[in-house]
């Protein structure tokens, strides 16, 4: 099997806030295929959208990588400097955000912000073949009007064609791995759908890979290869969509299912009992020790390691093997 | 006795900053000599001593003295007590009036509030010197003048900041409970609308102290201010400047002084109003 | 232009009409309400009885209000703000002669605040926390609270006194233009700092908001150099509560304007003032005044729209203008 494009090993997050040190990322190991595209799931708060902002290197401020490596396509990342990450921003990495109605400058024009990313490939392009050429990606996102819209400014836009205008600006960035990061969140049912056969669509156009980020199992289920669990800042269980989904390893991913699912006898909503976990804890455990059905002594007291389960899937769970 | 309490707390707040510290000891100090003049100045600020006139700093004039041998630095004490008098008589009538104004607008049909809202208007398109100026033409030159015309300047915009606050606050929930439990609409003003909205209006007056001060000195500069034998900094700089030519001490000394005072309430009165915002995490 | 930013026009055209006839109706009453008689009390000793006589019937003082302020009104709107009490000249020839000199120093007061505070503005965002930004905000501070006259004069005596480098006061000769010039730098110096800080101050704070936007974030996702950041997008946005605040600007600036002409011994609508105040020469007064009102209310306006011009928002309407998908 040839070398994963984006391999991270062992990545731990640290963010200084008021209440004391917020233990963002707690090891992370993840593996991004190339051609392929990686479905990341959590709730909220357990590290996932911190990753897709690691990976480009715009962390905020109070935040800092402690330890780990993040190898794209063999180099690592955190190794690089500002300059570096820069060039590779937009060209070779690229991003979608979650909230269109804010991603985009309300003082300028569509066409700006999609020519200003195409100059980055090339920067001697004349202003009409750039044009052009956004002109085009408006199109191949589905949007009528291409060229009228390229004039308008964002508030003219609805929020699902704001989100294809950032698909295009991530298409035009040709990236060799595209970031998405819970793009359809802030969209209504209708338009998330949508999207989300856009993106299938245009699976054909991109040769890179993809990380799509949501707390929603449906969509990535339905968009990706491989699935990726977090939980709790860490990575609890890896492996390609369909093994995953269909025979579940780790105790969270089961529960996460049934709550998708619902299924449960009386017909009765689905929840996991307990409470998300507190990222400043410093528990050596589990972090879903608290909240598994299957947890033993072990589980409270040591940090399970990703280890392989079958081929091509890895579990983080001290019982995996008595759990299948 | 809470509200002492807060009000500790907030002081607190801003005497740990560096601005707000220095601000608040200018302020004190300004208050100090304001209120003590008669005790802490050496000597009487009107007594004249032609034959020692233009003195530089000594023993018995501290700062000197002026074109008529008067003690500059009593003058300067006694110019205190005019500035604070004046600011703060000022700032009273326009909090007062502004408040009513704007409380009332929040409460009335559309139209008067409309009414209401282009008087401010019309009051805040006038460059408030210009305004100055032209109350001075008609009725002469006096104290009451300069009080009057500053209380008009800064009125509207404390109109404006109690309609808005009082705006937010007129759907809240807590005042439908008192309507509906038969309160008179004086008492709802007075004693559930009024406490709530003083906030923004105290930081609004501590921020408009030298602003008025800056009128006052202004008009005083001009010779159109406060009358003789009350003596502000703007008459003291008017005097030094006028006699420049005899010695530079008397405008240096009352301009710092002016200059040091403002600055000062500008820095208390913006630590104030940072300490008081409730976003408190943001930054500077 | 969309219907709304037509609606957006005509109201603030109303509003400004309406200031103006304010103003007009608050000077007018200003008269009314003088204690005693009105021609004694507005026009001092100098006047003649033969002036008296005529300032009576030209303001109408003799007659009934109503018709006053008719007179007063329709004067105005014809251009006509009466004589002046001691020369005989029209007082609407006097105030025009004046005015632009004041103009001049206010509109260059506030070009130099802005090409001055906007850079520190942006170098204090850019460089947040440093020993500059510190200096920075503690002298905005101080520049904004010392009133303008106070600094003119101490301009004054530093350069024009002890070290001599500039000409004391006055305007300088006709038509001389550098010697003029040379003798605009300290009064527009002393107005303008002020604003220098205020205005550095309303850059930084905007900046660093603007700079903690979504939209920043995906410029900077993009690879965007730095500078395309900050001078390009953020300083677009951060710009906008600066344009906003410059229109009031040139209003506010011209109390300090005539308390720094007279520092300087410039002739300007300050100084025009001043002397009519001083010799009780009302017409002159009411007519200045009335003249300053309407240009400051005038070019507020004219920010206002402008405005409009930078924020497509607001130009644009905000209507959603797609419904497919």
């Amino acid at each position: 099997m040839t070398e994963p494009l984006v391999s991270i090993r062992n990545l731990k997050l640290d963010a200084a806030t008021s209440r004391g040190t917020a233990h963002i990322l707690r090891g992370v190991d993840l593996d991004i295929g190339r051609g392929r595209i990686v479905g990341v799931v959590g709730e909220s708060g357990s590290g996932k959208s911190s990753l897709a902002s690691c990976l480009l290197g715009l962390l905020a401020a109070n935040v800092r990588v402690l330890d780990g490596s993040i190898k794209f396509d063999g180099v690592d990342l955190l190794s690089l400097g500002e300059g570096q990450m820069q060039a590779i921003r937009g060209t070779r990495v690229a991003m979608i955000f979650q909230d269109p109605m804010t991603a985009l400058n309300p003082l300028f024009t569509i066409g700006t912000h999609l020519i200003d990313v195409i100059r980055r490939r090339s920067p001697k392009v004349a202003r009409r073949d750039a044009l052009a050429r956004a002109e085009e990606m408006l199109r191949t996102v589905g949007i009528a009007d291409a060229a009228l819209r390229l004039k308008a400014y964002p508030h003219q836009l609805s929020g699902g064609m704001r989100q294809r205008v950032m698909i295009a600006m991530a298409l035009l960035a040709g990236p060799e791995l595209l970031l998405a990061d819970e793009p359809t969140t802030a969209l209504d049912a209708t338009v998330e759908a949508q999207i989300v056969s856009l993106l299938q669509a245009l699976r054909r156009n991109i040769s890179g890979s993809i990380a799509f980020i949501s707390h929603h199992l449906g969509l990535i289920a339905e968009l990706c290869d491989d699935l990726c669990v977090m939980y709790g800042g860490m990575v609890v269980e890896t492996g390609p969509v369909a093994d995953v989904l269909g025979k579940p390893m780790h105790p969270y991913t089961s529960a996460l299912l049934a709550c998708e699912i619902g299924d449960d006898r009386e017909g009765r909503l689905v929840s996991i009992p307990g409470e998300v976990p507190d990222p400043i804890s410093e528990t050596q455990a589990c972090m879903f020790a608290p909240r598994c059905a299957h947890a033993i002594e072990r589980c409270r007291g040591e940090v399970p390691r990703m280890r392989t389960a079958a081929d091509g899937r890895k579990v983080a769970c001290h019982r995996f093997e008595e759990l299948a | 006795m809470n509200a002492l309490r807060e009000a500790l707390v907030v002081l607190r707040r801003v005497c740990v900053t560096f601005a707000g510290g220095t601000g608040f000891i200018i302020v004190l100090a300004v208050l100090a000599f304001a209120l003590f003049a008669p005790w802490i100045a050496p000597q009487d600020p009107d007594r004249l001593d032609v034959l020692h006139r233009f003195a530089g700093p000594s023993a018995e004039h501290w700062l000197g003295s002026d074109q008529l041998g008067r003690d500059l630095f009593s003058r300067i004490v006694f110019g205190a007590s005019v500035a604070m008098a004046v600011a703060l008589t000022a700032i009273a009538i326009a909090l007062s009036t502004g408040t009513l104004l704007g409380v009332l607008a929040a409460f009335l049909p559309p139209r008067s509030e409309r009414l209401i809202l282009i008087l401010f208007d019309v009051i805040l398109s006038f460059p408030n010197l210009v305004l100055a100026l032209a109350i001075v033409a008609v009725f002469g030159p006096s104290t009451t003048i300069v009080v009057a015309v500053a209380a008009i300047t800064l009125a509207p915009n404390f109109g404006r900041v109690a309609r808005a606050q009082t705006l937010t606050l007129r759907n809240a929930p807590f005042l439908e409970a008192e309507r509906i439990l038969g309160a008179s609409g004086w008492r709802i003003v007075v004693h559930h609308v009024l406490p709530n909205i003083l906030g923004p209006l105290i930081v609004l007056a501590s921020m408009d102290i030298p602003i008025v001060i800056t009128i006052e000195a202004g008009l005083s500069f001009l010779g159109l201010g406060v009358r003789p034998p009350l003596a502000s900094w703007g008459v003291l700089i008017q005097d030094g400047y006028q006699f420049l030519s005899d010695s530079w001490i008397p405008v240096v000394v009352s301009s710092l002084t002016l200059a040091i005072a403002t600055l000062g309430f500008t820095l208390f009165g913006e630590s104030l109003r940072d300490a008081v915002d409730p976003r408190i995490g943001r930054e500077r | 232009m969309t219907k709304e930013a037509a609606r957006y026009f005509v109201s603030r055209l109303v509003t400004t009409v309406l200031v103006v006839f304010g103003a007009m109706l608050l000077l007018f009453s200003l008269t009314t309400i003088v204690p005693g008689d009105p021609a004694t009390a507005l026009l001092g000793p100098q006047a003649t009885p033969e002036y008296a006589r005529r300032f009576i019937e030209d303001m109408g003082l003799d007659q009934p209000t109503y018709i006053r302020l008719a007179k007063f009104f329709g004067n105005v709107v014809t251009g006509d703000l009466g004589i002046d009490v001691i020369s005989g000249r029209s007082v609407s020839a006097m105030v025009w002669s004046v005015l632009p000199s004041t103009l001049i120093l206010t509109f260059s007061a506030i070009g130099l605040a802005v090409l001055l505070g906007v850079p520190l503005g942006i170098f204090a965002a850019t460089h947040r926390g440093s020993v500059v930004d510190h200096v920075l905000a503690f002298t905005s501070v101080a520049f904004i609270a010392v009133p303008s006259f106070v600094v003119a004069i101490f301009l004054l005596l530093i350069f024009s006194i002890w070290l001599d480098w500039l000409p004391v006061l006055g305007a300088g000769r006709e038509g001389d233009f550098w010697d003029q010039a040379r003798r605009s730098i300290l009064p527009i110096v002393s107005l303008s700092l002020a604003w220098i800080g205020f205005i550095a101050r309303l850059v930084r704070t905007s900046m660093l908001e603007v700079l903690g936007e979504n939209y920043i974030r995906t410029s900077r996702a993009y690879g965007l150099s730095e500078r395309l950041v900050t001078y390009k997008y953020a300083l677009k946005n951060a710009c906008i509560p600066t344009i906003a605040v410059l229109g009031v600007g040139v209003g506010r600036l011209l109390g300090p304007a005539v308390l720094v002409e007279i520092v300087f011994a410039r002739p300007g609508i300050g100084r025009l003032v001043y002397d009519a105040v001083t010799s009780r020469n009302y017409p002159v007064v009411q007519g200045a005044v009335l003249v300053v009102v309407i240009v400051f209310v005038v070019i507020n306006l004219i920010v206002d729209l402008s405005y409009s011009a930078i924020d497509p928002r607001i130009r644009r309407g905000t209507t959603s203008q797609s419904q497919a998908k």
